[in-house]
């Protein structure tokens, strides 16, 4: 309420019409909020309602930036695109980081022959594990706060994760791709790390219905770096990639995505907090 | 009319039990669960709102049996929470976090969601906080704000975990006021450590120790255990819990000190009565 009234002739003028836009709009605002006004002129509430909210969405809608502009351009509905850009993992500070990390490791593998091969080899053994460290943070406590409202909302459980977990591997796998593509060395190394990093994402969320996302990707990301980690310090020279990356390698990873997705698909329910485990 | 149905419902964290074969009803209008720090409470509503899974027993909310998925589903489409801690997004509006929290209860239709998002900024008092950061909110504000949350979508059930804490007394009025109405129309079920929101707001209340319900009637039955227990009286009591009021009386709760007066008994009174030296955590 307030104290403060609009005069009778201003009234009058807005009444018939004889006001400029502006100060129309300044009465509609008094209006809306004040009884005594409306009172003793005609006005459509209703109508006056109606365009107000027009306004007030106007200024206070949330405009797409970034990840979400460019997941709108892809096809995704607007609500999908609002879903998933809450993601920690899909902002520009994460990204930025897995950009610097694999920056790092393409640089080191482009500078000096000696050194090219180990800086390679690491590549490949880090790569995979930067989407699953993305996948750790796509879901839950401790990551998103809002996990406990999250949970109790429609959408929380298997739909919301894999979504979002989707998401950030293909955002993740994107920057690894390019920097792939910047490795020194021909053919078909820039892409080894790709199965291997799927098989980690996908078995993370595996793990995730027997325990946290997070402790899934950190057991399963921890495994690979000291299982591979192993394999290149007890084999010699350049034959540690082939026996980790190698093609009877890859058809291993194939078989155990395979294996890690059927496995997902059977419990995938227990991704729900709301779910007996 | 009773909304939730809690038969023998059971939780426990490794060795600790939070919920012991829990048995309990709860119907439309604001119904307070009281009770010491670690009785159960969060636990409790944790269960209800779908966002933990009990280990035992069974549930019956607005009729869906949350262990079905399908029926939990339907369930979240129904309740409202607001958590002990709700984790606001700090960076996002007070306007971006309702729209982004409408969209996981599904409201996808745009218009739709932004004239639920205008309607529940009104009703909590936000309107014209719309485009401020959830980090530049006052303690208050952003409790409003976490309650508006819960609103969206016009929810059955509201599950509210200490809602009252840390506003100040005038917010604090504001929000009894708020909560009362809503329970006019639907199931409230709040927790808290003041028993003052009890007597202000419930028309029922459940204390909880250990896990199981210790009590449940109405606040003032609660009051009635204390009964023939409270006195006025000049000088300090041998025995029993006494203070000294504002009046420089002293208010003892027990035996008869010399010369004590009766005085009614409040819901604090019986609820220090039935909790004895458990009732740690609750304030005045």
């Amino acid at each position: 309420m307030t104290d403060w009234h609009v005069n009778p002739e201003l009234l009058l003028d807005y009444e018939q019409g004889a006001l400029d836009p502006s100060r129309v709009m300044a009465v509609d605002a008094h209006l809306q909020h004040c009884p005594r006004c409306r009172s003793t002129v005609r006005v459509d509430m209703r109508w006056l309602d109606d365009s107000w909210a027009v306004i007030y969405d106007g200024v206070h809608t949330h405009q797409p930036k970034g990840a979400e502009r460019l997941l709108r351009r892809a096809g995704l509905p607007e609500h999908r695109a609002r879903l998933l850009t809450a993601t920690s993992a899909l902002r520009w500070s994460w990204l930025g980081a897995t950009t610097a990390v694999l920056t790092f490791a393409v640089v080191a593998a482009n500078t000096g022959a000696a050194g090219a091969r180990l800086a390679l080899l690491i590549f490949l053994m880090v790569a995979p594990v930067l989407p699953v460290l993305a996948v750790a943070t796509a879901y839950g406590p401790p990551f998103d706060p809002m996990h406990e409202i999250t949970s109790a909302t429609p959408m929380a459980g298997p739909s919301l994760v894999l979504w979002r977990a989707a998401a950030v591997v293909a955002a993740s796998m994107a920057v690894g791709a390019v920097a792939a593509a910047l490795l020194p060395g021909p053919g078909w190394w820039a892409v080894a790390w790709l199965l291997p990093a799927l098989l980690l994402s996908v078995g993370s969320l595996a793990l995730a219905t027997v325990t946290t996302l997070p402790l899934g990707a950190t057991l399963l990301g921890g495994a690979w770096l000291a299982g591979v980690g192993a394999v290149a310090a007890a084999v010699p020279g350049g034959q540690a990639r082939e026996v980790i990356f190698g093609p009877s390698a890859q058809t291993g990873y194939l078989i155990a995505v395979i294996a890690a997705g059927g496995l997902l698909a059977v419990r995938r329910r227990r991704l729900d907090p709301g779910e007996s485990r | 009319m009773i909304t939730i149905r809690i038969s023998d419902l059971g939780k426990r964290y490794g060795a600790t039990t939070a919920l012991d074969s829990l048995n309990l009803q709860i119907g439309l209008g604001v119904t307070g669960l009281l009770g010491p720090n670690g009785a159960g409470k969060t636990t409790l509503l944790r269960c209800l709102a779908t966002a933990l899974a009990p280990d035992a027993g069974r549930l019956s909310i607005l009729g869906l049996d949350p262990f079905v998925a399908a029926q939990r589903t339907q369930l979240r489409r129904r309740l409202g929470y607001l958590p002990q801690d709700p984790g606001l997004y700090p960076n996002f509006t007070a306007y971006d976090l309702l729209d982004y929290i409408a969209v996981l209860k599904e409201l996808t239709d745009r218009q739709r969601r932004q004239a639920e998002v205008r309607r529940v900024l009104a009703e909590v008092g936000l309107a014209d906080r719309a485009k401020t950061k959830v980090r530049k909110l006052s303690g208050g504000m952003r409790q409003r704000l976490g309650l508006a949350q819960a609103l969206l979508g016009e929810p059955d059930l509201l599950i509210l975990d200490e809602p009252t804490v840390g506003l100040d007394p005038e917010q604090r009025m504001l929000f009894r006021a708020l909560i009362s109405r809503l329970g006019e129309t639907r199931t409230v079920l709040l927790s808290t450590h003041q028993t003052e929101d009890v007597s202000a707001l419930c028309e029922r209340v459940v204390v909880l120790s250990g896990g199981r319900s210790v009590f449940d009637g109405t606040p003032r039955e609660l009051a009635e255990l204390a009964s023939g227990k409270v006195w006025l009286s000049a000088g300090p009591a041998p025995t029993g819990v006494y203070w000294r009021n504002a009046e420089g009386e002293y208010r003892t709760l027990g035996d008869r000190p010399v010369q004590g007066e009766p005085t009614p008994p409040s819901i604090e009174d019986g609820y220090l009565t039935l909790m004895g030296s458990d009732a740690a955590g609750v304030v005045r």
